[in-house]
């Protein structure tokens, strides 16, 4: 299953609609999706926020692994950008140093099964797995 | 779908999805809350980022004043976001009581 969107924000609600039905299609246990929503939400509002010297659409494929879902995300004519190289979060700050912002790849890659980044002629490719536990 | 309304006892009721797309609204309805605020997360079916940085906005804007928030009736998944996050440390959490 795949799919391009606009890179608006108002198109995380069809984003849902897709990932609503490859989870029917597929008989995905319900149980993985609230994983596979925040990190696919966390990795388009990033491309939409920081990758703005392209207007081309961003395409998500989603299918079922072996024991869940993968999905790729992948935005085109854009610079590099490895999430895997995300700074990280400190979550024991106290609240006078916590500051709005930053947790999103942060809980990517705290809550996703594994994590696959490729750049190859200006098209940036993120790949991630959620699994069964 | 997302809703954010007054309840019952001067709570704020959450309820839907609070995601990118969602957290301007919820943002502007609770810029006009002051003092102690209670928000009731028993129909708040998924949370990202972007909903995180609204509560803590507005955690520390009326942490300020000498109050907070206070979040009632979390489901799992929702704690579990809570406590990666470690807002689990920064704000008083109930569970859902199932």
């Amino acid at each position: 299953m795949q799919q391009k969107f606009s890179r608006s924000f108002d198109e995380l609600k069809n984003i849902v609609t897709m990932t609503e039905a490859l989870f029917l299609q597929d008989r995905i246990p319900s149980g993985l999706r609230n994983v596979v929503d925040l990190a696919t939400e966390e990795l388009f509002v990033n491309m939409v926020t920081y990758n703005t010297e392209t207007d081309q659409k961003i395409l998500i494929e989603m299918l079922p692994h072996e024991h869940g879902v993968e999905v790729s995300l992948t935005d085109y004519d854009v610079e590099r950008f490895d999430p895997r190289a995300a700074r990280p979060v400190d979550v024991d700050a106290p609240l006078e140093e916590r500051t709005p912002g930053g947790l999103g790849l942060y809980l990517v890659l705290k809550m996703v099964d594994s994590i696959h980044y490729e750049y190859r002629n200006r098209q940036s490719k993120i790949t991630f797995i959620v699994d069964r536990k | 779908m997302f809703e954010i309304e007054f309840g019952d006892s001067d709570s704020v009721v959450v309820e839907g999805r609070l995601d990118a797309a969602q957290a301007v609204k919820a943002q502007a309805f609770l810029d006009q809350v002051g003092g102690q605020c209670v928000l009731d997360l028993a129909k708040l079916e998924y949370v990202s980022s972007a909903g995180l940085g609204v509560l803590l906005k507005t955690h520390k804007r009326l942490m300020g004043s000498g109050s907070g928030i206070k979040l009632i009736n979390v489901n799992h998944h929702i704690h579990d976001i809570f406590r990666y996050s470690g807002f689990d440390k920064l704000f008083e959490i109930v569970p859902a009581s199932n």
